[in-house]
């Protein structure tokens, strides 16, 4: 933001603090003149009047979808979902073997019943971490 | 409605909206009963199977995913690992290797794959197996055209 050849309030410029600019719109006359006072370095080429930050996230995953149920991992399993009300409800949290993948806790233990492997590896099951 | 069934209206639900190349239709035989489904798979290119239609017939456990669907070939095909009377098919991923992150769309993409690699040291038809055993490619693919011709190809007028 500071690199730029930003016209700035003569009040702002002397705070350096704050990063966000204020909107130009109240002292518009201002800069004008004190532009044309100091010379050609101040001379304005982009005013900005707006700007909106956006940030993203995502969960630091393979897959956010639980291979199992095919629910996303941070929705309930597909059994809890059917009874949102059961106590079980506050258990269900993701699991993550020692390949990495993650499922649902109440999935991936539904499974290791069956074979004691990864559903998307084929490699021996672990626990790495549990819960959130 | 029980997680088998939640999780096959999802399913099903993502093979309407992205259809397969390699699977002519995939679908639940009727409405009311999600665990009993139909597909048909175009015979691969470039195998002795090419232009024929394999209609398989899915059935689903209630235990569904963790345990395996049972596909059959409804079609008769001439295939190492295929029964030629019984349909069934011998595939080491419907049975010790499934594993839940497979779907049914997954499932039958693997059996069409089957088609084109066929595997010959564990046969469900001895005859076809023999002819690749002893390295007969040539009188193999003729057979497997001449079934695919006889057998498959009456399918596409029913599909539309």
């Amino acid at each position: 933001m500071t690199d730029m050849d930003v016209d700035t309030p003569p009040h702002d410029s002397g705070a350096a603090a704050p990063v966000v600019p204020k909107p130009v719109s109240k002292p518009a006359p201002k800069p004008a003149q004190s532009g044309t006072a100091t010379g050609q370095a101040t001379c304005p080429r982009i005013e900005i009047k707006k700007w909106n930050a956006v940030a993203l996230w995502s969960w630091d995953m393979e897959s956010d979808v639980c291979a199992i149920c095919r629910n996303n991992n941070m929705e309930l399993c597909i059994e809890c979902q059917a009874d949102q009300d059961a106590k079980v409800n506050n258990n269900c949290s993701i699991a993550w073997g020692i390949c990495n993948h993650a499922f649902h806790f109440h999935c991936i233990s539904r499974w290791l019943k069956n074979r004691n492997s990864c559903p998307l590896d084929n490699r021996e099951w672990d626990y790495q971490k549990y819960g959130n | 409605m029980s997680a088998s069934l939640r999780r096959l209206l999802k399913e099903l639900q993502n093979t309407q909206r992205e259809p397969s190349g390699e699977i002519a239709s995939l679908a639940p035989v009727d409405d009311n009963n999600l665990l009993k489904w139909r597909a048909v798979l175009r015979g691969p290119r470039d195998s002795p199977y090419e232009g024929g239609w394999f209609e398989l017939r899915i059935d689903i456990p209630e235990q569904y995913p963790i345990q395996p669907p049972t596909l059959v070939f409804v079609t008769p095909v001439c295939h190492p690992n295929v029964h030629f009377e019984t349909g069934e098919i011998c595939l080491d991923i419907l049975r010790t290797q499934w594993s839940p992150a497979w779907t049914l769309a997954s499932t039958c993409l693997a059996v069409q794959v089957l088609l084109a690699n066929p595997e010959p040291s564990s046969p469900l038809n001895c005859d076809a197996a023999n002819l690749l055993r002893c390295g007969d490619v040539v009188g193999y693919n003729s057979l497997v055209r001449l079934y695919t011709r006889l057998y498959a190809q009456s399918l596409t007028t029913d599909l539309h």
